[in-house]
């Protein structure tokens, strides 16, 4: 039961919050981070409990069925932090109206990652698109962007969809998240998981369906872009590992030279574009398809350490990302521009500010003692270890990459000497500063200690193992 | 001595044909609508006929739909055309051309 | 065994760095203070630590202290042995002379408690380095070095050549960073491990391709952090920094990160001649490399860099061709030294009010008198004048070069040392000798004098005495029964050299000696007669005017790397973000938006808005199924 309220609770909130008055910025964005932060915790007093409710029993069996797996679980409390820290760092018009949007973001987007059955992830996968969406019309600049964003992942919420029809018509039911032993096989199932797959990759997003992102993230208020960057890009790989690792494991593997392909193009190509980006959220952006790049190679390689490595690097991504995005925000207010060429010697005047994006820009480009070196060390380990070599390289060259143009991103904005045009500046404030804290606490914390997540991928996906072994054999 | 089926038949495409020539060629609704009435009146003797002829009750029973269907799309045919004129003052087919894509 | 108190000598800089950067504006000046505390404790922890680090207890030399385990096969733990054990004298005992010096030298300085921060912070991730005992442990090191080093070369960070130098220092510490990264994948596949011993102990059954290949992935970090040819460009820039900093991490310490790094593996190579040879050779050329560049030029600063640069050339060409204890030796003596020659270079640049071209100085003996003899006591322990410091480990490394059977390596050692004493006594000259050439400024900050000179005057006794003090007697020396439990083991993988070379160690001493003694002669010759300091002036002018360009472009290895790897990463960034992603990819969603709309279009033309039109389209579609049926029956 707490599951459900979980899931309903940020929706409900997100309804309420348009009784307070229009322009009561305050009271909503402590309503809106209370309320995140609640699900943070009942996230972790739910964390063993399901809650299941009968939808259909023709032509296949689906339910309503939530409860974290040990995956989604990990990836739920990256949700619940980050849509907390966003409410909490946001200075946006309409407060109350945008505090909404967001809370309603998470609700959806807890539902999908809560989901056990298919095709409620599918619904979840449609419906978390709609905030986004409104945010896009209501605070971006172009509605085309809005569009673009929309049809994009519709198109992959269709396949997905169909994907899941076909799935439940053939295994006779939906209700199959987070069961070890599930697994489909048969001449449709290539089709099936093509149809997971193209969804996932669009949303992730990967090379070459990744053009809907960088005007998305560029266009979104920081809160949201954070969100958006940090935890719905990690929809398309909570599926690869939680719906295609684990119920088409043979599948996975037999077609992993396409997605390698394509993952290893996006490392490269994201990593050389961020380097001459000028639009300091456009470098982040494309640097997010270069790591998600790196995610994807590890998770098609579906080696135990590489597995384990992509998730602590889902979340390591979705704290730095989220932190970045935001201090980029708190940039942008001081300074009014988010051009590389024109900002510089911010740290001057924001040393505070400077510091924690040093380290946000330092776990981006994978920094050993934070948490995107553990992920980025597993993969490399776990994609060898799966005998793929050049993808290695290319991952390693693109670490490379990272560190020149985080440098570049994190120098051209704080370093060099202080710009004169700017009339007052004034150095992070408690709320701002108490916003980031926890994103990069975390980020320190899995840097040094990483058991816990390293631990839980093993639990998901030994099942898959031994279908997938047994397969070879036969 | 019943009159041949031949003749029945003659009769129904002489009379559909007059009216799809009338729906082709005027430029007036009211006309218009007479003709799509007489297609369905070619129509329905057809089915009278060929239901005398195989002494099945089944071609009765279309005509009588046939009809009230007719009646139906003359009253609303009709009230289009008294909202047409409403608007537009004119009900030459050829001028009105709202629905123009 | 355990031996927790490793811990608090780990953790104490991190402690003070800590402090220092949360508490910088209440601090101030005490910061440096503190600082230098801290690291001090760390010294006398690790002296207090001798006897557990040298000790043999059940087979396993040294203390261990255990951390944590991120799960099977990565635990994580310290492990104080004699090699890290004497890098950690180093890094604490120089580290605290060298912050100590800092507090004279960055005083005034807006940001000065961030210094002492920065500085603590480097503390910590060196000894966080040699004191793993596992492979992910030393990569955290070394990657944490590598963000002090980009930290406190960017330090004045309103220059934008000290920024972009420590970007540059950074991105190809990197590059090393991601070498080290691919040794641990090679090294987890096969020991599913990160642990040293468990690594060392699984080497016996790795095969000469693999075990190559984790050589020259370890190699590709060593060369990186240890400025190594081709991986070098960013050592000169990283003098950017304050001049505690180049003598800190740019000289004593983080540069011999790659020594300590080949010195720890040497069960690695010494199973793999071929790796041994490559890095010999790369070491080789890199010292002959950095003493050609030094020889070329002014700034007083990137000579020590480029000489930095030589001698640990030197050191890499040592533990590379399997002479370990001659290379770690040289790392020993050359941290004294070297920090002297640099500390002493801050004494003048300091005074000289952040003057560095030694064009504009000269005649300084008769000003700094205390600055000269420091300065020509460390140049005499560089070029190996012998008695000196410097004199026994360079002449162990070159000899050792030829016992283990590479004399091309031996002839380029000899090589490099005469033109070494070439460009260290011309730095000396033009810096001390002749008339003051520059304009004196009046030097900022207003600590009292003795804080900057102590740590010089301390650095004095062991670069001149301490090679003679462990290092006389060969394989009885006290230094060699030091490292002997560590890489006596060594010696007997490595494939038997030559049965006695032919030229005997007293012999290379005598050649050795007479290349210094020409490299001295020609520099004397060149600066310090009467003759040329009478028109010094118009001689440096003319010299730098005729330098040869291969020199003055440093021998165009940056020109190249900036063309093939950073101009090409910008050009397809260039072309992908500029015409793949808007033209080519979004091109052709929307090419397929827009067929759509022609589509639509098409269609459109057909709704014509007259009602007569439509009733000809059906009654000819009406037709044409009449007509279709019609014919389909006859065919039946």
């Amino acid at each position: 039961m707490i599951v459900l309220v979980t899931i309903l609770l940020p929706i409900a909130a997100g309804g309420l919050l348009y009784l307070l008055p229009r322009e009561d910025r305050e009271r909503s964005r402590l309503a809106g981070t209370l309320v995140a932060a609640a699900t943070f915790l009942m996230l972790i007093a739910g964390r063993d409990q399901e809650w299941s409710f009968r939808w259909l029993s023709r032509p296949f069996t689906a339910a309503f069925h939530f409860g974290a797996t040990p995956i989604s679980f990990w990836i739920a409390l990256l949700l619940a932090l980050c849509t907390a820290s966003a409410i909490a760092a946001t200075r946006v018009n309409r407060t109350r109206d945008f505090t909404a949007l967001m809370l309603m973001l998470e609700g959806t987007m807890l539902g999908l990652f809560l989901a056990r059955d298919l095709l409620v992830f599918a619904l979840f996968w449609d419906l978390m698109l709609l905030p986004v969406f409104f945010a896009l019309i209501g605070w971006g600049e172009h509605v085309a962007t809005a569009w673009r964003y929309f049809i994009y992942n519709f198109a992959g919420g269709l396949t997905l969809l169909l994907a899941t029809a076909a799935f439940g018509v053939i295994y006779g039911s939906t209700d199959v998240i987070g069961r070890g032993g599930a697994h489909l096989v048969g001449s449709w199932a290539p089709w099936i998981y093509a149809g997971f797959a193209f969804a996932f990759l669009v949303k992730t997003p990967i090379w070459p369906l990744h053009t809907w992102m960088p005007p998305t993230y560029t266009a979104l208020p920081p809160p949201m872009a954070a969100v958006v960057g940090a935890v719905q890009s990690k929809a398309g790989l909570y599926g690869f590992l939680a719906i295609a690792v684990a119920l088409m494991p043979v599948y996975v593997t037999q077609y992993a030279s396409p997605l390698i392909v394509l993952g290893a193009i996006s490392l490269i190509d994201g990593g050389v574009v961020a380097l001459v980006q000028n639009d300091a959220k456009r470098v982040v952006a494309y640097s997010s398809l270069s790591h998600l790049g790196l995610i994807v190679i590890a998770i098609v390689s579906t080696n135990q350490l590489a597995l384990a490595g992509a998730l602590v690097y889902i979340i390591a991504h979705g704290l730095f990302t989220a932190a970045l995005f935001i201090l980029l925000g708190y940039v942008e207010e001081r300074e009014g521009t988010r051009s590389l060429i024109r900002l510089g010697g911010v740290a001057w005047a924001n040393p505070r500010l400077a510091g924690a994006l040093c380290i946000a820009a330092l776990a981006a480009l994978g920094l050993p003692g934070l948490a995107g070196f553990v992920g980025e060390l597993f993969i490399v380990i776990g994609v060898y270890q799966a005998g793929y070599v050049w993808p290695v390289i290319v991952a390693l060259i693109a670490i490379v990459l990272a560190a020149a143009y985080m440098l570049r991103l994190y120098q051209d904005i704080m370093n060099g000497p202080q710009v004169e045009d700017v009339p007052v500046r004034r150095d992070l404030t408690w709320r701002e500063g108490l916003a980031v804290a926890p994103l990069l606490a975390a980020l320190v914390l899995l840097g040094v200690q990483p058991s816990a997540i390293l631990a839980s991928v093993s639990s998901v996906t030994s099942g898959a193992h031994a279908a997938a072994s047994m397969e070879a054999q036969r | 001595m019943p009159v041949p089926i031949v003749n029945y038949v003659a009769l129904g495409s002489f009379m559909f044909f007059i009216g799809v020539i009338g729906v082709l060629v005027r430029r007036n609704p009211l006309i218009i609508l007479m003709s799509i009435e007489l297609m369905f009146n070619a129509a329905n003797l057809l089915f009278i006929a060929f239901a005398r002829v195989w002494l099945q009750n089944a071609g009765h029973i279309f005509a009588f739909l046939v009809i009230t269907v007719a009646a139906a799309e003359a009253a609303i045919g009709l009230a289009i055309v008294v909202t047409t004129f409403r608007s537009e003052k004119n009900v030459d087919v050829d001028e009105v051309r709202s629905l123009r894509g | 065994m355990t031996y927790p108190l490793l811990l608090a000598l780990w953790l104490a800089p991190l402690a003070s760095a800590v402090i220092c950067w949360a508490f910088g504006p209440q601090l101030r000046t005490r910061s440096g203070w503190l600082a230098s505390g801290f690291v001090a404790l760390s010294f006398a922890l690790a002296v207090a630590s001798w006897p557990a680090g040298t000790q043999s207890a059940g087979g396993a030399l040294g203390a261990h202290q255990r951390l944590f385990s991120w799960g099977p096969g990565f635990d994580f733990g310290l492990l104080l042995d004699p090699l890290s054990l004497l890098w950690t004298y180093i890094i604490t005992g120089v580290g605290f002379l060298i912050v100590f010096y800092s507090i004279g030298y960055m005083d005034g300085d807006r940001a000065f408690a961030r210094f002492f921060a920065y500085m603590s912070f480097f503390v910590f991730a060196m000894l966080t380095l040699v004191l793993s005992d596992n492979f992910v442990g030393l990569l955290v090191g070394w990657g944490l070095v590598g963000l002090a080093s980009y930290f406190l070369i960017g330090f004045w960070f309103d220059r934008p050549s000290a920024v972009a130098a420590a970007r540059k220092a950074f991105v190809i510490n990197v590059v090393g960073d991601v070498g080290v990264m691919f040794a641990i994948a090679l090294i987890v596949a096969n020991v599913h491990s990160i642990g040293f011993s468990d690594t060392f102990a699984g080497a016996a059954t790795f095969s000469s391709g693999l075990l190559f290949a984790i050589c020259l992935a370890l190699f590709i970090g060593a060369a990186a952090k240890s400025a190594q040819v081709p991986l070098h460009t960013w050592l000169p820039d990283a003098m950017e920094g304050p001049t505690p900093v180049s003598a800190l991490i740019h000289a004593a310490t983080m540069v011999t990160a790659g020594v300590y790094l080949v010195a720890r593996c040497a069960p690695l190579w010494s199973r793999n001649p071929e790796a041994q040879l490559l890095v010999g050779t790369i070491g080789g050329l890199t010292a002959l490399l950095g003493a050609i560049l030094g020889t070329a030029q002014w700034d007083i600063k990137r000579i020590l860099a480029y000489s930095t640069m030589s001698q640990i050339g030197y050191m890499i060409m040592g533990v590379g061709v399997g002479a370990y204890e001659g290379g770690v030796a040289h790392f020993f003596t050359h941290a004294f030294f070297k920090a002297q020659l640099f500390l002493t270079s801050g004494l003048i640049i300091h005074a000289l009010s952040d003057e560095q071209d030694i064009r504009r100085m000269g005649g300084l003996w008769k000003r700094m008198p205390f600055a000269f003899w420091a300065m020509l006591t460390g140049v005499l322990s560089i070029c190996g004048f012998p008695g000196f410091s410097g004199f026994f480990s360079k002449d162990e490394v070159i000899y050792g070069a030829l016992q283990h059977g590479h004399p091309w390596l031996y002839a380029v050692g000899i090589l490099t040392a005469g033109i070494t004493a070439y460009y260290m006594f011309r730095l000396l000259f033009i810096t001390f000798l002749g008339e003051y050439r520059g304009e004196a400024g009046t030097p900022h900050g207003h600590a009292p004098a003795w804080i900057m000179n102590a740590p010089v005057a301390i650095l004095v006794v062991p670069s001149v005495a301490i090679g003679a003090a462990l290092m006389i007697g060969g394989d009885s020396s006290p230094w060699a029964r030091f490292f002997a439990p560590l890489f006596a083991p060594q010696a007997l993988l490595a494939p038997s050299p030559a049965a006695t070379p032919p030229l005997s160690e007293g012999l290379t001493s005598v050649i050795v000696l007479i290349c210094v003694a020409v490299g001295f002669a020609v520099a004397w010759y060149r600066y310090a007669t009467p003759v040329a300091q009478a028109d010094a002036v118009e001689r440096l002018r003319s010299e730098t005017a005729h330098m040869p360009p291969v020199l003055t472009n440093l021998f165009y290895v940056d020109a190249a790397i900036d063309l093939i790897f950073v101009q090409s990463a910008q050009f397809l960034g260039t072309i992908s973000g500029r015409v793949v992603d808007p033209a080519v990819l979004d091109g052709a969603v929307r090419e397929a938006a827009f067929s759509a709309g022609w589509l639509g279009a098409v269609v459109r033309s057909f709704q014509t808005g007259l009602v007569r039109a439509y009733a000809l389209l059906l009654v000819a579609g009406a037709a044409g199924f009449i007509v279709y049926y019609a014919l389909a029956g006859t065919a039946h």
